[in-house]
């Protein structure tokens, strides 16, 4: 079971030489990050690359710039564990940071990737959801040049997303927080550690300026949807109120609405929803309570 | 498939191996150069037994390919006690002080795993030390005597009474 398919190690040494390969190998190889879902899918022979790029050590892809007043910016391969631990990002983005510590294991969050956990697509996936919540951008390069799209159109379903061949994912862009805001992120598994979401979810709020009322909300699935599920009914919910106990159960019951979920090995769907509520009603009313003092 | 040879730096020794692109990290180690404390469990990322040290970090010998390590520093659990002395690093006799050892399987990844947390922060929290080691399974000593192990090499650490 543990044996690899015969292929090709391109160790290329920079990002140009990167796309170069990737453009004329074509679908026959694929991309390594930190390699901990695509050797996994190579020992389960679920995926027999004949090549195998790997573009761990591009210095161009890593790295996280923030920058004062305008934003952050994260290198594809920037490790999980560098998000969890940055002091810069926790400033300014901590739903991000709190849901990539969350992410595995220790070593599994030195080796994965940022770019790897988007790329992966899989619907339980810990950071595509605050990164939709927080109004990232993926930045996609070719040789042809970059493209950007919304987290959230970027992961199209389950293992799907919108890379085209001769793509990978360069970097993604964050943009500065509102004033008066606050997202948040959480999670239900199984267990603490070690475990897939059964759900989890990202709720971002900005106030008006009079620190009450709602400005703008998103609030962001994972895990109940084969793809970052953005919910479309707690805008016209909540802009434009002060939130109340009676708002916040219309809110996870508008979530519980949109939501979903299936049956698997981790949960039931009927669990899921019920978690969907509860995630919810918790979620907007921590950070419409985080965002009166932002 | 042809195999090449590549160099890789283990315990700042280094080791010249021939290797195909699909050789596995914890396989070289192991059957190619020989060292056989690194262990293997499941082969899927979740135990830890595999645990290495890649410049300081942990990573998952299981999921590395060998010829992706040229370059950096790789320690084992070989690479841990006084390599001139051959005298065990304080934490390894923490652990076996404490009793934190029984069968051993999981032993030397929690060993590295533990000693790259106590490099890089000087007083972990037990939460803190807990968290570190959530990816390595032991199905002999419950934890608690690891936990112990490793609270007190750091706070004997603190107390200057070892390094
Ligand atoms: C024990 C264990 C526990 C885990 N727990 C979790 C968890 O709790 N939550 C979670 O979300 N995930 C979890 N994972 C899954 C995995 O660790 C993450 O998805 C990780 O972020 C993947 O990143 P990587 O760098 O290892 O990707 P890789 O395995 O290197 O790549 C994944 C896929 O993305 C492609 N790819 C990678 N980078 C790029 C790029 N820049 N451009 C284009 N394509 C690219 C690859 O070709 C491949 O198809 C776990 C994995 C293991 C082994
Ligand atoms: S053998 Fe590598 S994690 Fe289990
Ligand atoms: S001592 Fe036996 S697995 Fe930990």
């Amino acid at each position: 079971m543990n044996i690899l398919n015969e292929f090709e190690y391109y160790a290329p040494k920079t990002k140009s030489e990167a796309l170069e390969l990737v453009k004329s190998l074509g679908s026959s190889a694929k991309v390594l990050a930190g390699g901990t879902d695509l050797i996994i899918m190579m020992k389960e022979k679920m995926i027999k690359p004949e090549a195998i790029i790997d573009i761990s050590n591009l210095d161009e892809l890593k790295g996280i710039v923030c920058k004062d007043g305008q934003g952050a910016e994260i290198g594809a391969c920037t490790t999980i564990a560098e998000i969890e631990f940055s002091k810069d990002l926790e400033k300014k983005y901590s739903a991000l940071t709190y849901a990539a510590g969350e992410l595995g294991s220790n070593q599994v969050r030195v080796m994965a990737t940022i770019g790897g956990n988007c790329c992966h697509s899989s619907p339980a996936a810990e950071t595509p959801t605050p990164l939709s919540a927080l109004g990232a951008k993926v930045v996609i390069s070719g040789l042809a040049g970059e493209r950007e799209l919304p987290m959230e159109d970027f992961i199209q379903g389950n293992r799907k997303n919108d890379l085209q061949p001769g793509e990978i994912v360069s970097k993604f862009i964050l943009p500065e927080p509102a004033k008066k805001s606050a997202c948040r992120y959480g999670y239900i598994g199984l267990r603490n550690a070690m475990e897939i979401d059964a759900v989890n979810m990202a709720v971002n709020i900005t106030l008006e300026d009079d620190g009450t009322k709602i400005k703008d909300v998103k609030l962001v699935m994972g895990s109940v949807s084969p793809r970052p599920l953005v919910s479309e009914l707690i805008p016209g919910l909540l802009k434009g109120t002060e939130l109340t106990e009676e708002l916040i159960v219309k809110a996870g019951e508008a979530a519980q609405s949109e939501a979903k979920p299936i049956t698997d090995v981790r949960a039931s769907a009927e669990y899921r929803r019920d978690v969907v509520g509860a995630l919810a009603r918790r979620l907007v009313k921590e950070a419409y309570e985080a965002a009166k003092e932002a | 498939m042809k195999k090449q040879l590549i160099t890789l730096d283990i315990n700042d020794q280094l080791y010249q191996v021939a290797v195909t692109p699909m050789d596995i990290l914890v396989d070289v180690i192991r059957k190619e150069i020989g060292l056989t404390g690194t262990k293997k469990g499941c082969g899927q990322g979740d135990c830890g037994a595999c645990t290495v040290l890649i410049d300081g970090k942990p990573q998952l010998g299981c999921l590395k390919l060998a010829i992706a390590c040229q370059g950096k520093k790789i320690t084992t659990i070989e690479g841990v006690a006084d390599p001139v002395t051959g005298e065990l690093h304080p934490l390894q006799k923490s652990f076996l002080d404490h009793g934190a050892v029984q069968c051993g399987f999981c032993t030397p990844g929690m060993i590295l795993s533990s000693k790259a947390l106590v490099d890089s922060t000087p007083n972990p929290s037990k939460e803190e030390i807990k968290r570190t080691l959530a990816g390595n399974t032991c199905r002999c000593t419950g934890y608690i005597l690891i936990f112990e192990a490793i609270e007190a090499y750091v706070k004997a650490r603190a107390e200057g009474e070892v390094k």
